[in-house]
């Protein structure tokens, strides 16, 4: 019985959520859009609401190319490997108050985990595909990976520190519900830290660098087609929302608000999460790709000191009051 | 000249990223601005003044043919040499009769010359601009085809037709008494420029 329930759960969460990507993509290109002083999509239904559908549609039904000097097996699982990992960590999420799936005690950890999982599979995808373009990609994704790894567990440890658990939903608790028990405040150098790790995380301009457009065609994912390409799409977004989704329940205090919403619990948490959304499309719309060098310089010589600095701290604080 | 690749800041803006700020105002602001682009099928752009579209030949309401005098100045002005015209002599009254005249629309540049060298405004450069084709037989047009375009322009500007006056016509930088009779045409006021005669012209002024 018990696992039906989890089972049905799982079923409305994945629906839920990928019907959020679809339309995340839909946010995206109508924000960059109005942006850059043009409409974005506009034909399909009324102002392009039904393009992500007609989007799904094209990708399910486009032809799949496996090219013939690539590695099968490995090309095959890459964006497999990249959507399970993303799709795995929406299980720890505490959406609202006791609307999670699995409220494991390493909850922070085993996200940590299935994020750097994830860029296996672009790792491996830029390696199966055997092209040079796919194999700078995965090159670049592995290095950004591991220089943006370490800052950003090493930011999160501070509000280990002060929250004193890996579990989301304590953390969270630990907040309170008024706006100066955030952690965004106290920890605003390891907020700093994180949004900048993020970004790099999820690939996401101005860390794009894995699939470069300019110089790299479409980096890793060059050589797919379909609905492999469609995934690695989705895995891209699932990683947005997870992220977004730490940076909320981390620093800026989950599912509480100014004021309960009692119909719908998760309000707040997917006010903060869009918010978070709108800022990562903001900044893609303003900010130029960093040059290669310039992504480890930022990442080892400014990001890891500060974050290593900000433990100190945390912990010289934690000492002195408490 | 010496190139600032990287402008000085003090502690305080880089650590607040002043000019990453800068930016991303920048955007907000044009999010909320209205979108310049058009939605072209449904929206036609508006067609300004010395527009050079489709060619057409200009229907003499007299005899029902086209203007044409087979003076060969198109011929000759045309930079892409896209213009062809045979024609033969009349031996009665020593007038030229045009057999065929074909313009190769794919080779023309739509500088408008022709339009401005002919001098009975024979040619015109209409407003028509969507005639892509997948062939190119139809974008070949013959006498037959241009005076059918010009039918199809006249029926879309409906009764202004009878005042329609190209400005390409009237040629911008020569007084009227330099032009031939039928070019002295009544352009709008912002196309006649008086002071862009030049040379001897603008010392006779």
């Amino acid at each position: 019985m018990q696992v039906i329930i989890i089972l049905i759960e799982i079923l409305i969460l994945f629906a839920i959520i990928m019907l959020h990507v679809a339309y995340a993509t839909y946010f995206e290109r109508k924000i960059i859009g109005h942006m850059q002083v043009r409409m974005g999509p506009m034909r399909v239904g009324w102002h392009g609401l039904l393009q992500p559908i007609a989007d799904g549609i094209k990708s399910f039904f486009k032809e799949d190319i496996v090219p013939e000097q690539a590695d099968r097996i490995t090309f095959r699982a890459a964006p497999i490997i990249c959507l399970v990992a993303m799709m795995t960590s929406l299980a720890v999420l505490p959406f609202a108050k006791g609307w999670v799936l699995a409220d494991i005690n390493i909850g922070l950890l085993f996200i940590f985990a299935m994020s750097s999982l994830s860029s296996y599979g672009i790792i491996l995808a830029g390696w199966a595909s055997n092209s040079k373009f796919t194999f700078l990609g995965g090159l670049r994704s592995m290095a950004q990976v591991i220089s943006y790894e370490i800052a950003m567990g090493l930011s999160l440890v501070g509000v280990m520190m002060m929250s004193g658990t890996l579990n989301l939903t304590k953390i969270v608790e630990a907040q309170g519900g008024s706006f100066t028990g955030m952690y965004v405040f106290p920890q605003i150098i390891a907020f700093f830290v994180f949004f900048i790790s993020m970004l790099a995380e999820t690939n996401r301009v101005p860390f794009d660098l894995p699939e470069a457009e300019t110089e790299l065609v479409s980096g890793y994912c060059t050589e797919y087609s379909g609905m492999r390409y469609a995934i690695f799409f989705m895995a891209e977004y699932i990683g947005m929302m997870v992220m977004a989704s730490i940076g909320t329940i981390c620093f800026l205090g989950g599912w509480n608000g100014p004021f309960e919403v009692s119909i719908f619990p998760p309000f707040w948490f997917v006010f903060k999460v869009y918010a978070f959304m709108f800022l990562f499309i903001w900044i893609r719309a303003t900010l130029p790709r960093y040059r290669y060098d310039q992504l480890m310089s930022l990442g080892w010589k400014l990001l890891i000191p500060l974050a290593l600095a900000n433990i100190v701290l945390t912990g010289l604080v934690k000492a002195i009051i408490g | 000249m010496q190139v600032q690749y990287k402008p000085k800041r003090n502690l305080l803006e880089t650590i607040l990223h002043t000019e990453i700020m800068q930016g991303l105002a920048l955007t907000l602001k044009r999010l909320f601005s209205k979108p310049i682009t058009r939605q072209y099928p449904q929206e036609k752009p508006d067609i300004q003044l010395g527009f050079r579209g489709q060619h057409a030949l200009v229907r003499d309401p007299e005899t029902g043919g086209s203007k044409c005098i087979a003076c060969m100045r198109c011929v000759t002005v045309c930079p892409s040499r896209c213009i062809h015209i045979r024609y033969h002599k009349d031996e009665e009254n020593d007038s030229r009769v045009v057999e065929s005249y074909d313009i190769e629309a794919l080779r023309c540049v739509y500088c408008g010359f022709c339009e401005e060298v002919c001098p009975v405004n024979a040619l015109v450069l209409t407003e028509v601009f969507e005639y892509a084709s997948y062939d190119r037989e139809s974008i070949f047009f013959d006498q037959e085809k241009l005076l059918k375009n010009w039918d199809d322009f006249a029926e879309m500007k409906g009764s202004a037709i009878k005042n329609y006056v190209n400005p390409f016509w009237r040629p911008r930088g020569l007084p009227e008494k330099y032009l031939a009779a039928a070019k002295r045409v009544n352009v709008p006021e912002e196309w006649t420029v008086e002071g862009q005669f030049v040379g001897h012209l603008a010392k006779e002024q």
